[in-house]
């Protein structure tokens, strides 16, 4: 190829760019409406857009420097994208969000959550080692040894206590072994690994909890339980090994939402009655009643869908997934149009990633998907979400900039 | 070999297809929620945002028709349980103590069946504020109580009449499947008997309604929508509160007289008092009675069994619209003027009694009270002395007479149908025909024909005719009134909320008796001879006004006779008309005369005396 046959502004792609602006636009005006009615609705919404400018910063960084540079990277990156996980567990660095270690916290301010930037760098690990075995899997020990490279990260953000990065994690790895072709009959076998993996934790889960004294074989749990007070019960610290009770009981009520309302059920159940009741075009702008009175949880972060199926209606879903489907069309496109497999390893890890999350997160919003904490991409607030998304813009930008050369 | 790209190409569309189905999911999932299925949601929506809070009306109250208050209205603090705790004996032990409440008693009151099943219970009013600071101190401990302020009916005149002004209770769910109780809600309290049943339309106000947004914690944010309870509208009966006092009063003096003389199974009494020209009901009384505030917050079990056993001889009853009664002697009045007016007898038609009457046949021979004879009697003294041979021999003669013309007569005065007074339960009574008999005796077909001795037993007011006390006293009013039967009646007006009448007085000729004034008036003289010659003579000696009336003593097998007294006065000029019965009473002349006199001295403020005296006629 001629380096004289090239568009002058090749090193942009102005569609990505323009459903970016246009998704960032739409989830800040969304943002604007969830908070609305908070009293400190303002200093939230001012901290979405502070943001979106941050932001841009990686989003340049990443865009600027040549992905090709990280090529042999594939260990010191995990190693340090692992650190970064861990990272709260450090006393005096974490701070926890719902029995979690979330939040990366120094001298008592919240910086961010070390799992966001940590799932761009594992993308660019794992693409630097498949990359490196060219695209093939020929033995059964090439497979485990990505596959084991792959399960280290996805351990440690379970056992931080985030299943639901976990999964993305997960989404991400299959995505990219799928494109680093990994051959069909592994995916059954992943299929049947995971299956078990999830009985195994569970039963792991029962086995150490009794063994252990803990979570519901917890002394103070039972004694609690005992005493028939809801607010003694709440107050229990949970103590399970493995899987806490607020993750269990998101799955029970994902079954059967309609068997607990007022608890852990409850979400759900208004979610979906937001969602619904925006029928066609949506009550407008600020005027959902789900989400005004508080009926909504958690409404402009992971619930900021029900916010806007309530008030735009399905013509607001629809023009939301619309602009998805170009976002994820054109990040297929620099797929397509890398010029190495590492590069398009990099963008599919991307699409996988928010193909996943928003699967994930409009899912558990219409009863779909189980509930868990992950976000929309460019829509929900949180700054550190945000600055994940744009970053990973830049990573798609960067490779679709080096396409020629 | 391709390029590399080529070689991407196929696994990059497997990608976008995942993407492509993971959104088309979404969407059709979307569809089927928002536009599908939007207006479920939607109402859901509604419901959790909008609360409807309802604020009960008060009661109208009930006055007497000088404007004193019957019944009225009155807050109190009330403890209420909700059904979910009524398996949980400790706490209710530990309530039954605070409340000084039996357990037994606590336990029936939750367990209740007469409530609504998700109602919360009642389990005592008029709490005091000590008890209720320590209910709200120690909230947590009495998981499921709670302390409610309600309006509860008041009833300032005690007991006094009861039975006509019913009482309250909540709705039952037969009463709200009904149509007049359509737009009622499962808790309301509704008129379950007496004037509180019969006039529930206006005492009832109407619910104010308030329409709340609610935030999800329940907090009110605004008021969409906002409707003031109508308060029910007062209603003023007809009774006098004096006139009923006394009334009450001279059923307890009958009853003990009755007990004096032996007859010492009187118990169900009842006595009405009519004014003869308007069919206004000044007084009613029954007894055994009953007290409405038993009622209040919910009747127990227990209460409710000792107001409806068999043993309690039904305290809830009205006698004197519900009680059916041979009339006995008093009904010789109207064979009376049935037979002037057939033509088969006369004023001064002279009568043989030889105190056994053997006219049907020997072996179908009949006795008059007075075994010994009243010799020759005209229809004047028949009336006066009460001589049943007199009857007998005109009912013999109406049985003779095809076509039934006693029955038809009997029925012009109303007998044998409700009179249609407000109050609810009223009985028909019955006059018995042919037809009747037949029908009665569909399974006996030796019993189907009609016989002399049927209109013979009749025409004493006996065998299987039926009256009420009412239709005695208005049918007596009908006869003061020159043979119009006024309908009788409760309600005198309708106050709306500013004290104006909103439905006024009503005065309504139920029925025209088929009989000539002449005739009414040759009755009239005759049951004035009853109370100054005849069996109530001695009653009414020195009794000022002049008093026309009638005594009875109705048979009944297996049971002691029942005591009848009815009489209206001033004889000149009617004003007031008064029906005494006394189940198992004994004699009309020495049981139910003198009640009546009784109530006649304070209509017609003369001094009140309870005078005895000796009856043996029926």
């Amino acid at each position: 190829m001629n380096s004289t046959q090239r568009p002058r502004l090749h090193f942009a792609n102005p569609a990505l760019i323009a459903v970016v602006v246009l998704l960032a636009a739409y989830g800040s005006l969304m943002v604007r409406s969830a908070v609305s009615g908070m009293s400190v609705g303002d200093a939230l919404f001012k901290r979405h857009l502070l943001g979106l400018g941050v932001g841009l910063v990686p989003l340049i960084v990443a865009w600027a420097l040549d992905y090709r540079r990280f090529r042999g990277w594939a260990a010191p990156l995990m190693i340090g994208g692992c650190a970064l996980i861990l990272s709260p567990l450090v006393p005096g660095l974490g701070a926890s969000a719902k029995g979690a270690q979330l939040w990366l916290e120094v001298g008592g301010m919240r910086l961010f959550q070390p799992s966001e930037p940590g799932k761009l760098i594992f993308i660019v690990a794992l693409a630097a080692y498949i990359s490196a075995h060219k695209g093939r899997f020929d033995s059964a020990s090439d497979v485990l040894k990505v596959l084991g490279f792959a399960a280290f990260p996805f351990m440690l953000v379970v056992v931080v206590g985030d299943l639901g990065t976990g999964l993305v994690f997960a989404a991400i790895t299959l995505g990219m072994l799928l494109i680093g072709g990994l051959p069909g009959r592994w995916f059954l076998a992943l299929a049947l690994v995971g299956v078990l993996g999830v009985g195994t934790l569970f039963g792991l889960n029962s086995v150490l909890n009794r063994a252990l004294e803990r979570g519901p074989y917890d002394p103070a749990y039972i004694a609690a339980k005992q005493s028939g007070s809801e607010s003694a019960l709440a107050e229990v610290e949970d103590t399970s090994v493995l899987i806490k009770r607020y993750q269990l009981n998101r799955l029970i009520v994902f079954i059967d939402p309609s068997g607990d309302p007022t608890g852990a059920g409850y979400n759900l159940e208004q979610s979906k009655i937001a969602i619904g009741s925006g029928e066609l075009t949506g009550k407008g702008l600020n005027e959902g009643t789900q989400s005004n009175l508080n009926f909504l949880p958690e409404r402009h972060t992971d619930f900021i869908f029900s916010v806007l199926g309530e008030e735009l209606g399905f013509m607001g879903a629809l023009v939301l997934l619309g602009l998805y489907f170009f976002l994820l069309l054109t990040a297929l496109e620099i797929a397509a149009s890398a010029r190495d497999l590492f590069g398009t390893l990099i963008a599919v890890g991307v699409i996988a990633m928010w193909t996943f999350q928003i699967l994930e997160n409009v899912g558990m919003t219409i009863g779909l998907m189980p509930i868990t904490g992950i976000p929309l991409p460019f829509m929900s607030f949180g700054s550190s979400f945000m600055v994940t998304n744009l970053a990973a813009t830049g990573m798609l930008l960067s490779v679709w900039a080096r396409r020629y050369v | 070999m391709p390029t590399f790209r080529q070689r991407m190409k196929p696994r990059i569309a497997i990608l976008g297809g995942i993407v492509m189905t993971v959104l088309l999911v979404l969407l059709i999932r979307l569809w089927s929620m928002q536009v599908v299925n939007g207006a479920t949601y939607a109402a859901q929506a509604e419901s959790n945002r909008v609360r409807t809070i309802t604020t009960i009306a008060p009661r109208g109250r009930i006055l007497d028709r000088n404007g004193k208050p019957l019944v009225t209205n009155r807050a109190t603090l009330a403890v209420v349980v909700q059904p979910s705790v009524r398996d949980d004996d400790e706490l209710l032990t530990r309530l039954s103590n605070l409340l000084s409440v039996p357990l037994p008693e606590l336990m029936e009151r939750v367990n209740s069946v007469k409530e609504a099943a998700l109602a919360p219970r009642v389990v005592a009013i008029d709490v005091p504020l000590e008890t209720v600071a320590y209910l709200s101190e120690h909230e947590s401990e009495f998981p499921g109580v709670e302390v409610q302020t309600r309006a509860i009916r008041e009833y300032p005149q005690g007991k006094l009449a009861a039975h006509v002004l019913g009482y309250t209770g909540e709705i039952s769910d037969s009463e709200l499947a009904e149509a007049e109780f359509s737009d009622y809600d499962p808790t309301d309290i509704v008129g379950k008997a007496g004037a509180e049943r019969a006039f529930e339309s206006v005492l009832q106000g109407d619910r104010g309604v308030k329409l709340m947004e609610v935030n999800a914690s329940g907090e009110a944010q605004r008021v969409i929508k906002e409707t003031d309870p109508e308060p029910g509208r007062d209603v003023v009966l007809t009774l006098d509160i004096e006139v009923q006092k006394i009334t009450e009063k001279a059923l307890q003096d009958a009853l003990r007289e009755a007990h004096k003389q032996k007859f010492t199974k009187a118990k169900g009494s009842s006595a009405v008092v009519l004014d003869v020209k308007s069919g206004e009901v000044l007084a009613m009384a029954s007894t055994p009675t009953y007290d409405p505030s038993v009622f209040l917050g919910g009747i127990s079990n227990k209460e409710w069994r000792s107001l409806t056993s068999t043993s309690s001889e039904f305290p809830l009853t009205n006698r004197a619209i519900m009680g059916q009664y041979p009339a006995a002697s008093t009904f010789k009045a109207f064979i009376g003027m049935a037979g002037l007016q057939e033509g088969i007898t006369r004023q001064w038609a002279t009568y043989r009694c030889a105190g056994y009457w053997t006219e049907m046949g020997d072996q179908w021979g009949k006795w008059c009270w007075k075994h010994s004879g009243h010799g020759i009697e005209s229809l004047m003294d028949g009336i006066a002395d009460s001589c049943d041979v007199v009857f007998y021999e005109i009912g013999y003669k109406f049985y003779k007479i095809k076509g039934e013309p006693l029955q038809a007569s009997l029925r012009s005065w109303g007998f044998g149908k409700p009179l249609g007074i407000e109050l609810p339960g009223e009985a028909s009574g019955r006059v018995p025909d042919a037809a009747w008999k037949k029908a009665f005796n569909e399974n006996y077909p030796e019993y189907q024909q009609w016989l002399p001795g049927d209109t013979v037993n009749m025409s004493i007011g006996q065998g299987d005719l039926l009256v009420t006390p009412l239709q005695i006293g208005s049918t007596y009013a009908g006869i003061a009134n020159n043979g119009k039967v006024m309908q009788p009646h409760v309600l005198r007006k309708v106050l709306g909320s500013d004290g104006s009448t909103v439905i006024g007085p009503t005065k309504k000729v139920v029925h025209t008796a088929d009989v000539s004034k002449r005739n009414v008036d040759i009755m009239d003289s005759a049951l004035r001879g009853v109370t100054t010659q005849g069996t109530a003579g001695r009653v009414f000696r020195g009794f000022p006004i002049a008093v026309s009336g009638k005594t009875g003593t109705a048979q009944i097998a297996g049971k002691d006779d029942f005591a009848w007294f009815v009489a209206y006065a001033p004889a000149s000029d009617p004003k007031y008309c008064v029906v005494v019965a006394v189940e198992q009473g004994g004699h009309g002349g020495s049981v139910a005369a003198p009640a009546t006199r009784e109530i006649l001295s304070v209509l017609f403020d003369q001094k009140v005396e309870y005078v005895t005296a000796e009856d043996n006629s029926r």
